[in-house]
């Protein structure tokens, strides 16, 4: 029995290891552009811009109220039918694109709350130094909201990484898409082959997961209460 | 209007409106079911992460930590294909039950935190003086820390419940027929992208209005008595 699946799984970890650096690539991907995007939009949102705040905050409604799955097909299959000639992508770039800009609307929300948690007298104090609106979030403001931000962008990785097998749907080759591969190699060992890849991200989430909780152990200690 | 037909043709929509509203039911039971059985595993999760036995709580950790680090389609095949391998009454389950299964297993730990974070944030002087007055465990928990313990976790309940109702949308992949299979369906027999996908991104974002409404009301609503009492 062990050996069977010791057997399964070494001919099968080199192919799920392309999978995962696909995986890998995808979530990294996503979480730099998706920073970089909502980075400014969290920003300007911050400092009430009229009508692009507005403007934004439908943006972060439209994409935190509806599923990951339907975005994804409104960016695999609605935008390349639109006939405009630079978003007829393939399924690769579409996949890219639908998941920075899902977590773009995440990243946002951290970066506008971090910036308002940082104290009115910070700002205050800065002006009365006579800085302008850009010196006072550059020097003053975003330093201190950095450090607030990193506990909630560490579950957004989290997050992005378990939202990266749903791009299997649309035939990227990540791990869980090569997981499906496999099956047809070994049908009978479904139930094994699914422990395994559980296993491939569990590996790869559970030490960001134990980063974020330490992170906000640093940011903002926890109470603890005793019941008994 | 029929410049509008090019883009969007709501006719197609009208055609299958049978079929959405099929769909859009089976995403609100789905939800629902799940939401109710993961409440009562997430109480369950909670007071098993505040306890001192270990025995009883380091498995629990284990099954947290589990569902919060691999992904939901995963878990979802594994209850798909893993349930009725161990559970012998599960081979004649319908896709919906399985769907719910796994809805429930994932939300729960979420749930729990949720619950967990309620309960440790009743000020500590409210437990010590329902043990000044002789209540036990259960009583303390009954009367005093679970009562404000659901004013506190209220909101995030409901976020959480608007998280679990975009779920669903991943039992399309087991063909469960819940919404976003409705607009599969239409794409496949018709070929209109925008029909399919744009209806049943509206409609999953009108649920979350309602949600978002809700999630508003309860908070001006528990704004006002005196939950937020100083321990």
């Amino acid at each position: 029995m062990i050996e069977r699946y010791w057997s399964i799984t070494s001919s099968l970890l080199p192919f799920l290891w392309k999978g995962f650096l696909e995986t890998l690539y995808v979530s990294l991907v996503a979480i730099v552009a998706g920073s970089l995007i909502g980075a400014v939009i969290g920003l300007v949102r911050s400092q009430r811009v009229p009508l692009l705040t507005g403007l934004f905050g439908l943006y972060i409604h439209a994409l935190r109220g509806t599923p990951f799955l339907v975005q994804l097909y409104v960016f695999y299959f609605v935008l390349p039918n639109t006939g405009i000639s630079w978003l007829s992508w393939d399924s690769r770039t579409a996949a890219f694109v639908a998941l920075s800009v899902y977590t773009s609307s995440y990243v946002a929300e951290i970066v506008k709350a971090a910036i308002e948690a940082v104290p009115r007298g910070q700002s205050e104090a800065a002006t009365a130094l006579g800085m302008t609106r850009l010196q006072r979030l550059w020097y003053v403001v975003i330093p201190q909201a950095l450090k607030l931000t990193v506990p909630p962008m560490s579950g957004v990785y989290v997050m992005i990484i378990k939202s990266t097998a749903i791009l299997s749907v649309v035939g990227i080759s990540e791990l869980t898409r090569q997981g499906e591969v496999s099956i047809l190699r070994f049908p009978r060992d479904v139930l094994f082959i699914y422990g395994l890849i559980a296993f491939i991200y569990f590996l790869y989430c559970y030490p960001v997961l134990r980063f974020a909780r330490w992170a906000e152990r640093r940011v903002g200690a926890a109470r603890t209460v005793d019941l008994d | 209007m029929t410049w509008l037909l090019d883009y969007y043709n709501y006719r197609i929509v009208a055609q299958y409106l049978g079929r959405f509203a099929e769909g859009l039911s089976n995403t609100l039971t789905a939800a629902g079911v799940s939401l109710v059985l993961s409440l009562l595993l997430g109480t369950f999760v909670a007071l098993a992460l505040l306890s001192n036995r270990m025995g009883l709580r380091k498995p629990v950790e284990g099954y947290v930590a589990f569902i919060r680090a691999t992904p939901l389609l995963v878990q979802i095949y594994l209850v798909y294909y893993g349930l009725p391998a161990l559970l012998p009454f599960a081979k004649s389950w319908n896709d919906m039950y399985f769907g719910i299964a796994a809805l429930t297993l994932n939300s729960a730990p979420y749930m729990g935190e949720i619950i967990r974070a309620g309960i440790e944030s009743i000020p500590r002087g409210q437990i010590e003086g329902a043990k000044a007055v002789g209540m036990n465990y259960g009583q303390r928990m009954r009367y005093v820390v679970l009562p404000q313990a659901f004013a506190n976790t209220l909101p995030p309940l409901i976020g959480q419940t608007a998280v679990l109702i975009k779920d669903t949308s991943l039992l399309s992949i087991i063909t469960v027929f819940e919404f976003t299979s409705a607009g599969i369906l239409l794409n496949s027999e018709r070929v209109r992208p925008n029909e399919s996908f744009l209806t049943i991104a509206l409609g999953y974002l009108l649920i979350y209005l309602v949600i978002l409404l809700l999630s508003r009301g309860v908070k001006q609503w528990l704004a006002g008595p005196a939950w937020n009492a100083q321990g």
